[in-house]
């Protein structure tokens, strides 16, 4: 298969990187860039767990052509936090014990991400609505509804 | 051995020829939720991927005269951004606030939904109950103009020929019409539907014009014409809704599934029709 050139930008990094035409985000991402911690689980757009930024926009990264990330910008787990720092998210997700395994971890940060760039100051019924397709399979999501809560409490002060 | 190509047309022509050159091979990718699993899942092994996500003929959510014009790259997100879909096609809105999740709505597009005619499709129920048109071009067939309602064939069949792209979905907003749009899924979010069903009444004296449009509950997604007709000049009574709901009934041929038994649909699509109907009653 003929391969395909692309240029993204992922974390505020640019890549210039050539793609198979079936490859996914989700493998440019773990694969070519070895950012591993966008997860995947289904793996067909079922469960959330490679949920990205693109644009500012959540996505599943399982679902996205890489061809088609071309000239856009990617934001994944590894971008969440400022070096050292975690963002409020992180740091609320910790405080309430809103993961067990961690598998679903980042696709719930990056989707609350996105919900708090469009809605900063979302209601528990938006919170649940934006995170309704990132499963998991531990918490029983009620900490995970509280830390975005608590985090867009924080945010607001900032 | 999977064997996939990309092309990224710079204009919609260009689209178009490459389509035709590759004919059976073409596979036109706009949102790719469809595409993807179905590569993932070794379903699509061989094809050529034409990149039609950016084109500018595609986009755009507009009034034209007495219509509403979408492209057919506009996604579900941006439907439910749109204040013009919003205010003026809400049985539209309605579905789209139903779709799938806010995560695959940002890449699911409506074209993509028509095109790969699921007998599910979610962006159709809505669309058939506003009777849309949908235009189509290749280079063989030119421009043609398809009444949504002629448009599905079977399970994954549509009237559009390999090289054929749909450009834009058309439909008059109805303004006179009360419109009700229900999705039965397992839970909220990201299901499949069980049934969904759009239907929308012209009331006057007595109903002057009914549209019925129900999803997963036959071969194709579907208009109910024979009941729309029978309840066409008829006062809104029980006995008339009754029997409305058995002409309904044999009006589709839902299957038995994982998501729900043969005689399980048959029985919720009376309930959803008669709910939808004393749901129209109660906006007046
Ligand atoms: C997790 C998940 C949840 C989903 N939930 C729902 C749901 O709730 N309801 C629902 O109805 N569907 C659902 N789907 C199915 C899918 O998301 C939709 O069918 C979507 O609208 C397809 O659009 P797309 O742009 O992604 O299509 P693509 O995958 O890009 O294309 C699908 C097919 O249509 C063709 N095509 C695309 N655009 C055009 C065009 N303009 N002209 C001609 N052919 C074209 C392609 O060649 C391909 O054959 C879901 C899918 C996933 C993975
Ligand atoms: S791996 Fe992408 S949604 Fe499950
Ligand atoms: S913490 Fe294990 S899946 Fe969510």
């Amino acid at each position: 298969m003929e391969k395909v050139k692309i240029k993204l930008t992922v974390n505020a990094r640019e890549y210039e990187l050539e793609v198979y035409p079936n490859q996914r985000l989700l493998d440019v991402l773990r694969e070519n860039l070895h950012l591993t911690g966008t997860k995947e689980g289904c793996g067909i757009g079922e469960c959330g767990a490679c949920t990205v930024l693109i644009n500012g926009d959540a996505v599943n990264s399982c679902l996205v052509l890489a061809p088609q990330a071309d000239g856009k910008e990617v934001v994944t787990v590894e971008g969440l936090g400022q070096g050292e720092n975690l963002h409020p998210l992180q740091e609320a997700f910790i405080k309430h014990f809103a993961f067990q395994c961690g598998f679903c971890t980042p696709g719930m940060l990056m989707a609350a991400k996105a919900l708090l760039l469009k809605i900063p100051d979302p209601t528990e019924e938006d919170i649940r609505k934006w995170l309704s397709g990132v499963l998991c399979r531990c918490t029983g999501y009620q900490q995970i509804i509280d830390a975005v809560k608590e985090a867009a409490e924080e945010m607001k002060k900032c | 051995m999977i064997n996939c190509e990309y092309l990224k047309p710079v204009d919609l022509q260009e689209a178009l020829k490459f389509a035709s050159q590759f004919a059976d091979r073409a596979r036109f990718a706009a949102g790719c939720t469809n595409i993807l699993p179905d590569i993932h899942t070794g379903k699509l092994r061989d094809c050529v991927l034409i990149d039609i996500s950016d084109l500018k003929e595609l986009t755009g959510i507009n009034r034209e005269d007495d219509f509403i014009s979408l492209g057919s790259a506009t996604t579900v997100a941006e439907l439910l951004n749109s204040e013009i879909i919003r205010n003026e096609a809400p049985v539209l809105w309605e579905a789209a606030s139903r779709f799938a999740d806010p995560v695959v709505r940002n890449r699911a597009t409506v074209g993509g939904n028509l095109a790969y005619g699921s007998p599910a499709s979610d962006m159709s129920v809505p669309l058939l109950v506003l009777d849309a048109t949908v235009l189509v071009q290749s280079m063989e067939k030119g421009i043609r103009e398809i009444p949504l309602r002629n448009f599905f064939v079977g399970p994954g069949k549509t009237v559009l020929s390999p090289s054929e792209v749909i450009l834009r979905i058309k439909f008059e907003p109805l303004s006179d019409f009360k419109f009700y749009y229900t999705k039965f899924g397992k839970r909220n979010a990201m299901a499949i539907s069980i049934a969904s069903l759009a239907v929308g009444i012209k009331l006057g004296k007595a109903i002057e014009e009914a549209r019925i449009a129900l999803g997963a509950l036959a071969p194709i997604p579907l208009r109910a014409l024979r009941t729309e007709e029978f309840l066409t000049g008829k006062p809104v009574q029980t006995e008339i809704l009754e029997k409305a709901s058995e002409i309904l009934l044999s009006e589709i041929n839902p299957i038995s599934d994982i998501r729900g038994s043969k005689e399980y649909r048959l029985e919720l699509t009376r309930a959803l029709f008669l709910r939808a109907v004393n749901n129209i009653l109660s906006l007046k």
